[in-house]
């Protein structure tokens, strides 16, 4: 569950980028879940066109997803809804470091490819090379096919698919199935949310979403078929005019050409395993974060999307660690002393050849910890923070007592942190009454991981809300006053929008573990 | 004056083991030529053994007149029979425990305290020598910690490893130790696999929270902050002096 931080800092970035109206309808959306079109028309109050137009433009902007339910009451009529994407909108922070992803590894020709999907969302690659022809005197032809092998790479690499299925039918649960045989699906698969359970009725095959684009701009499978049920028209003229208005958007939305967009997942993927590998160099130095880069990529060698425990030989890694800088240096002694001593691989050997792995979220989760335990430390002090970390290690409910027992803390001191960070909700607490020679109350503290991890993450929508609100007043200001630049205001911008960007690199790793 | 255990240098080392309910231990305290009021407050004392008992509860219980009580309590304590110990829930408790009791951990805190506070002096002290083994060893289990200290020369006390695991912990959860579990290969040949060890934390960098590196991560009134209210970023004074604003 989204808090209401997280919500707002959706709209606000929805509004700095699309506009006060869109927003209205995103928020409408964010706030009230799935929705029609005319359900949104009601409860934003804008016109039919108007709530049509933003819809529209959420749509391009990969920020909401469009899907058909049955009606209620009915086996085969549908309806359309629209749904909120909330990890999209927040996405769109993120930009600039997914071009910085793409830079570094496919250099600036596909920078400039996906700068193209980014700011636009969604474009076939007709209209991605209008785009870069609008802007060069060069030759199209020569540029077409320049243009076609980098877009294959991206393609190739998954840093960009082809869009989801425009408005995918989301079946009710499953009726038909015995509450037995429920049951025991509910044991071993994770509820989906209404918004997962649409994105993954939208997902396409892995094999439709990265074809590559052959020569002649053809793409190598079929173009899309949304999987949609067309409604069949009957009755009452008011259902009549909906259902006509929704098929009007929806064939809006269904281009016949092959549109595609920035494959997000990837990149949270590569970011990932960027701040694993930057929490690695401060903790452990460069040559740890060195050879963990190279192990790594050699996992990324095979495309393996989502692979969070990482399984190399000791060839791939020196082979690896040899081309980057300073690796020519590091023998093979030293190479297996990092693996083992600092990074704490588990080695096996399979004929000859030892084999290396590593989990990446211990180091995630290790960041994670690092971050909320600096955090404690510095909104509530060290005592706090040695209490914090017990709780942390505990995992299970501990009594006053113990705590001032293994934290060496004074009682006094130990209750008073204890009830403040109960009171802002970092712990839980369960008082226990003992009847012994007397009655005695005890008090059990807890740190749940799941209700932590939720309120850390609002805090930081929270503050990244607020860095982003300081950062458009200062913006608005410096075009009031010194339109033409001021050094202060450039300052001052810097400094948040580098904090801003740090935070949102440590809520990457809360939200995405 | 009133005597209590644990002062200056007494403090430095660990106190002596409680004699849990040692009731013949009572039988070699010469106790003859007590008034009755000494003997019978020295009787309920005792009969608290290493729990202690506190002044107001004494009085209660002896009946004695307040004069009568003063001075015996004050006579018992001169002759060395009983002593005071100040009771780590209330500093303020004068609580009395026969002299052949070892006060209890829950009166007096144990090992760690003096005059009813840690006694932090000696705690850093103690993990100092802990740190300073580990440093030598690189990576140590609780026990080479516990068997470097007791062997080091400088060290006078006696040490159980109980304390010092409780010591080597603390330092685990202050970062100034790393507890891992050893990969029976490298630096940690020495030590079987599996084994839990202790080595430094070392850590190259310090650690940079982006949460706490702003105003709103450490901010008292972030739950009353929103973005068009009294207290709302475009008039927060903890951004003003951060970003000097002076503009
Ligand atoms: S903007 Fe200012 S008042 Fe609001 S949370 Fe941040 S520091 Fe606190």
């Amino acid at each position: 569950m989204v808090g209401q931080n997280g919500l707002k800092l959706a709209v606000h970035l929805i509004t700095a980028h699309l506009g006060d109206l869109v927003a209205k309808v995103c928020s409408c959306l964010l706030h009230r879940g799935a929705l029609s079109l005319q359900e949104v028309v009601r409860f934003t109050k804008l016109s039919i066109s108007q709530a049509k137009n933003c819809l529209l433009v959420l749509i391009q902007h990969n920020c909401v997803q469009a899907f058909s339910v049955l009606l209620p009451g009915s086996t085969t009529k549908t309806m359309t809804q629209y749904i909120a994407l909330f990890d999209n909108i927040l996405h769109r922070m993120r930009f600039p470091k997914f071009l910085m992803v793409v830079k570094y590894d496919l250099g600036h020709e596909g920078e400039v490819l996906l700068e193209g999907l980014l700011q636009n969302g969604r474009l076939t690659f007709d209209q991605l090379v209008e785009r870069t022809l609008s802007k060069t005197t060069e030759a199209s032809a020569s540029i077409r096919e320049e243009m076609r092998a980098n877009f294959n790479n991206l393609v190739h690499s998954h840093y960009v698919e082809r869009c989801p299925k425009p408005e995918p039918f989301v079946g009710p649960d499953s009726e038909d199935q015995s509450t037995f045989a429920r049951k025991r699906r509910a044991k071993t698969v994770p509820i989906l949310s209404l918004e997962q359970q649409v994105m993954v009725a939208a997902t396409l095959s892995n094999g439709e979403r990265f074809s590559e684009i052959s020569n002649g701009g053809k793409m190598t499978v079929d173009t899309v078929v949304a999987d949609h049920h067309v409604a069949t028209f009957s009755g009452e003229k008011r259902k009549f005019e909906a259902l006509e208005m929704d098929q009007e958007l929806q064939s809006a939305i269904t281009e016949n050409e092959v549109l595609w967009r920035a494959n997000y997942e990837k990149f949270i993927q590569c970011l990932k395993k960027k701040a694993c590998v930057l929490n690695v160099r401060s903790r452990l130095g460069l040559d740890a974060s060195t050879i963990l880069e190279a192990m790594i990529e050699t996992i990324d060698q095979e495309n393996v999307e989502n692979k969070n425990t990482v399984f190399a030989s000791m060839g791939s890694i020196i082979e690896r660690v040899r081309e980057k800088p300073g690796g020519i240096s590091m023998t093979l002694e030293h190479v297996r002393t990092i693996l083992v001593d600092q990074l704490l691989c588990h080695s096996s050997t399979e004929d000859t050849n030892t084999w290396y792995t590593i989990d990446l979220n211990d180091i995630i989760e290790n960041s994670q910890n690092e971050e909320v335990e600096t955090f404690i430390r510095a909104r509530y002090g060290l005592e706090a923070y040695r209490i914090f970390r017990l709780l942390i290690k505990c995992g299970h409910p501990v009594e006053t007592e113990q705590i001032v027992e293994i934290t060496f803390i004074e009682k006094k001191n130990a209750q008073e942190i204890l009830y403040k960070l109960w009171k802002d909700e970092y712990l839980e607490m369960e008082k226990v009454v003992m009847h012994g020679s007397g009655q005695t109350q005890l008090f059990l503290w807890k740190l749940n991981k799941r209700v932590l991890r939720e309120h850390i993450i609002d805090d930081m929508y929270h503050a990244s809300l607020n860095l982003s609100q300081k950062i458009s007043q200062i913006a608005q200001q410096q075009r009031e006053v010194s339109p033409h630049g001021d050094k202060k205001y450039q300052r001052v911008k810097y400094i948040l929008q580098s904090s801003l960007y740090k935070l949102d690199d440590a809520l990457m790793l809360f939200q995405f573990l | 004056m009133v005597l209590c255990i644990a002062e200056g240098a007494k403090a430095m080392v660990p106190q002596k083991r409680p004699r849990l309910g040692s009731k013949s231990g009572a039988a070699l305290v010469p106790d003859e030529g007590l008034s009755d009021a000494e003997r019978m407050i020295l009787e309920a004392i005792r009969s608290k053994e290493n729990m202690g008992i506190w002044t107001f509860d004494l009085k209660k219980l002896t009946n004695l007149p307040r004069g009568v009580f003063d001075k015996a309590l004050r006579l018992l304590q001169q002759k060395g029979l009983i002593k005071c110990v100040v009771s780590i829930h209330n500093k303020s408790r004068k609580m009395y425990v026969a002299r052949e009791f070892e006060p209890a951990k829950e009166i007096s805190g144990g090992t760690w305290y003096s005059q009813g506070s840690l006694n932090q002096e000696f705690i850093s002290d103690v993990r100092s020598k802990c740190l300073a083994q580990v440093t030598r060893l690189r990576i140590a289990t609780i026990e080479d910690v516990w068997k470097g200290i007791q062997m080091s020369r400088d060290s006078k006390a006696d040490f159980t490893l109980q304390q010092i695991k409780e010591i080597v912990q603390a330092m685990v959860l202050d970062k100034e130790l790393e507890e891992v579990k050893s990969t029976g290969d490298g630096d940690f040949s020495a030590v079987p696999a599996g084994r839990p060890c202790y080595r430094r934390f070392e850590r190259r960098a310090p650690i940079a929270g982006a949460l706490s590196a702003i105003p709103c991560g450490v901010c008292p009134r972030i739950s009353e902050c929103t973005p068009d209210g009294v207290i709302s970023p475009n008039t927060c004074i903890y951004f003003t002096k951060w970003l000097e604003l002076d503009f």
